[in-house]
């Protein structure tokens, strides 16, 4: 389990997170590569620097001079900086009396720290030496031919060392944050790049949901291809599922119905009050059947976005709904483009159209019109017909299971209810007035499938 | 005419026999799919009553076969899933008719007389020949308006003859549609039937081709 504040923090997308990753040690690889290398160079340079003043203080040793008669003198160095004030470069013979120094120092002595070096071991130190300017001092324990033993320094300006050091480290942060950059972009393609099966999956997906494809298919990277087996085998098993399960309903259908058959058959020698009681208590139980079977088959949907071909469903169900009444002299005008699809299962478009066929046959004067399109982003399909259409007051009342307005027109008055159960079940709605042909119009819409 | 009722539950399938029995027509049944493909391929009824919840072979497959083989006997099939998927399976499969269960019998009764009546082209419920009138929805005869009395035989023999108008009907093909499979059938008794058919109803309603069969008088 993961630390819930570490969960927070992470965003949600994965290539964020990548080059987020990317970016974390570039920029600790980078800190860590500038460090090193200036702190290299700079050693390098104090080293240059400390070889410089060591060869100067040789040079100061080899022109001193220890008069017999007097206190040692210095013959003037062929550095000029010795002789200008100030100059950074500095000389210094300490002795008990009065000491020596370059002209560059002036009237200011270098306050040497209290040291006790071995006879002609070379020290270092840093000091702050005129105007408060850090020093690099290199001194030297000296024997005269007589007399106490002299230090003898020579300091140069840190400046020296530090600007230099400065103007490389300058331009090192400048090359390492090009290449950064570089490697970053390269994250950046590569990143993309490799997420792109992602992307590609996730089209795949919606173009399953809007049921222009059953599974999906191609071929993908060996880490995604697993899962799409595995997501392909799901949509199977969910397909076998909802298939048994129709296959179920309907077996128990025809365990239920074939016996209310019989039963019905029987009941025609019977006493005729009986024979009422029970042919009515038949038929409510028919309806019953009749209700929860075509719920189960509407419930049983597969995730899959399925889409149902309109024009073609429409003319076959208009042929079985036509031929269901040999009686009524009844045509059907189809309006539908032939690529248009609904977005439902076959099954439920049948229980939708079907049953409002069938209504619209057993009450047109003789003309029904079915027209489909896909408007405002759904599917709206309407169905009217010339008969006497429907009264407002009673037009809520259709939609009640078993509910007929006229018992002379044969019928369970099931279809409308069942029609609205499927198409609420997709998140759509029914709606009647009256039609432009003078009778019922039923307005079905149905949501595309998100 | 005869008439073949496929349905796996024995008591609907007696109910069914008895009331088209009833209604004047030979009834032959079968209670698996197997059974009713091969009757269906080989015997010639007028019209077949097709549950299509069966055992061995289910009813739509028996249908679409038989449609494959060239059957094309009106078919009214019964179903107790009535969803509309299965209504356009069943008519897309080549049934001509279509019946949810449980259903009233006088509906089954009435949709096999329309499917065999609009099988042989008769355009109207009531059958004419002359002075001769069949009603195809009650079986009654009458000639002149009289009520006729038949047996149920004799009203098969007039009511093949009565659909197939102006056709010499052999007496091989009217044995063939007036029995049932299992009944001992003798082609001499057409002859009786044709017999008492003529003193019933007139001597110049069935003309008899000699060597050919029968066929209804040409007035």
């Amino acid at each position: 389990m993961r630390p819930p504040l570490l969960h927070l923090a992470m965003p949600r997308s994965l290539r964020a997170r990548l080059l987020i990753g990317a970016g974390l040690w570039l920029a600790v690889a980078m800190a860590g590569s500038w460090l090193a290398l200036t702190a290299l160079f700079r050693d390098h340079l104090q080293q240059q620097v400390e070889a410089t003043l060591a060869t100067h203080l040789d040079q100061l040793l080899a022109n001193l001079d220890f008069p017999a008669d007097g206190p040692p003198t210095v013959r003037p160095l062929s550095d000029p900086r010795f002789a200008k004030p100030f100059s950074g470069l500095y000389w210094q013979i300490d002795r008990p009396d009065e000491p020596l120094r370059s002209r560059s120092l002036w009237d200011v002595a270098l306050p040497l720290p209290q040291d006790h070096p071995g006879s002609g071991e070379l020290h270092r130190h840093e000091i702050l030496g005129p105007r408060d300017r850090p020093l690099l001092v290199v001194e030297r324990i000296v024997q005269p031919p007589s007399g106490d033993p002299l230090r003898v320094a020579v300091a140069a300006d840190r400046a020296e060392l530090d600007r230099p050091a400065e103007q490389f480290g300058h331009a090192l942060a400048a090359s390492l944050a090009m290449v950064a950059a570089g490697i970053l972009a390269a994250a950046l393609a590569q990143v993309t790049l490799g997420l792109r099966p992602l992307g590609r999956l996730g089209a795949a997906l919606a173009r399953m949901r809007r049921g222009a494809a059953q599974r999906i298919e191609g071929t993908w990277p060996t880490e995604v291809q697993p899962l799409v087996g595995d997501f392909n085998a799901v949509l199977d098993h969910d397909a076998a599922v909802v298939a048994r399960a129709r296959t179920q309903a309907g077996n128990l259908a025809h365990a239920l119905k074939t016996p209310l058959s019989v039963l019905r058959n029987r009941m025609q020698a019977a006493d005729p009050a009986l024979r009422s009681a029970v042919l009515e208590d038949i038929e409510t139980m028919r309806r019953h059947v009749d209700h929860h079977l075509a719920r189960a088959r509407a419930a049983a949907r597969t995730v899959g976005g399925s889409r149902t071909p309109v024009r073609a469903r429409l003319s076959s169900l208009a042929r079985v709904a036509t031929l269901a009444h040999p009686d009524r002299a009844v045509s059907v005008t189809v309006q539908a483009d032939d690529a248009l699809l609904a977005p439902v299962e076959v099954q439920d478009f049948d229980e939708i159209a079907g049953n409002l066929l069938d209504n619209a046959v057993k009450w047109a004067g003789g003309a029904i019109r079915a027209a489909a399109e896909s408007r405002d982003g759904g599917f709206v399909l309407t169905i009217e017909d010339d008969g006497p259409g429907l009264p407002v007051a009673a037009r809520d009342r259709v939609f009640a299971r078993g509910e007929r307005l006229d018992e002379q027109t044969p019928g369970s008055g099931l279809g409308l209810a069942i029609v609205r159960d499927v198409v609420e079940l997709y998140g759509g709605g029914v709606a009647l007035d009256a039609g432009a042909l003078g009778g019922l119009r039923v307005t079905v819409r149905l949501p595309d499938a998100a | 005419m005869r008439v073949l009722v496929v349905e796996d539950d024995t008591a609907l399938a007696e109910q069914l026999a008895h009331s088209l029995e009833a209604a004047g027509y030979a009834v032959d049944r079968a209670d698996n799919g197997e059974d009713a493909l091969h009757l269906g391929g080989t015997e010639p009824y007028d019209a077949v009553v097709l549950d299509l919840g069966l055992p061995v072979l289910d009813g739509l497959t028996v249908l679409k076969r038989w449609r494959a083989d060239g059957v094309t006997v009106p078919v009214l099939v019964l179903t107790a899933r009535n969803s509309w998927t299965e209504r356009v399976e069943g008519i897309d499969a080549g049934a001509d008719d279509y019946l949810g269960k449980p259903f009233h019998m006088e509906e089954v009764v009435a949709r096999i007389r329309g499917l065999i009546r609009r099988a042989s082209g008769q355009p109207s419920p009531e059958l004419t020949h002359g002075p001769v009138r069949l009603d195809t929805r009650t079986g009654r005869v009458t000639l002149n308006g009289v009520p006729v009395k038949l047996t149920a035989h004799e009203f098969r023999v007039l009511s093949y003859l009565m659909h197939h108008p102006g056709r010499i009907v052999s007496k091989a093909e009217l044995t063939e549609h007036i029995y049932a499979q299992d009944f001992d059938r003798d082609s001499n008794t057409i002859e009786v039937f044709v017999g008492r058919l003529r003193r019933k109803l007139g001597d110049g309603v069935v003309e008899t081709v000699r060597g050919a069969g029968y066929r209804l008088d040409g007035t």
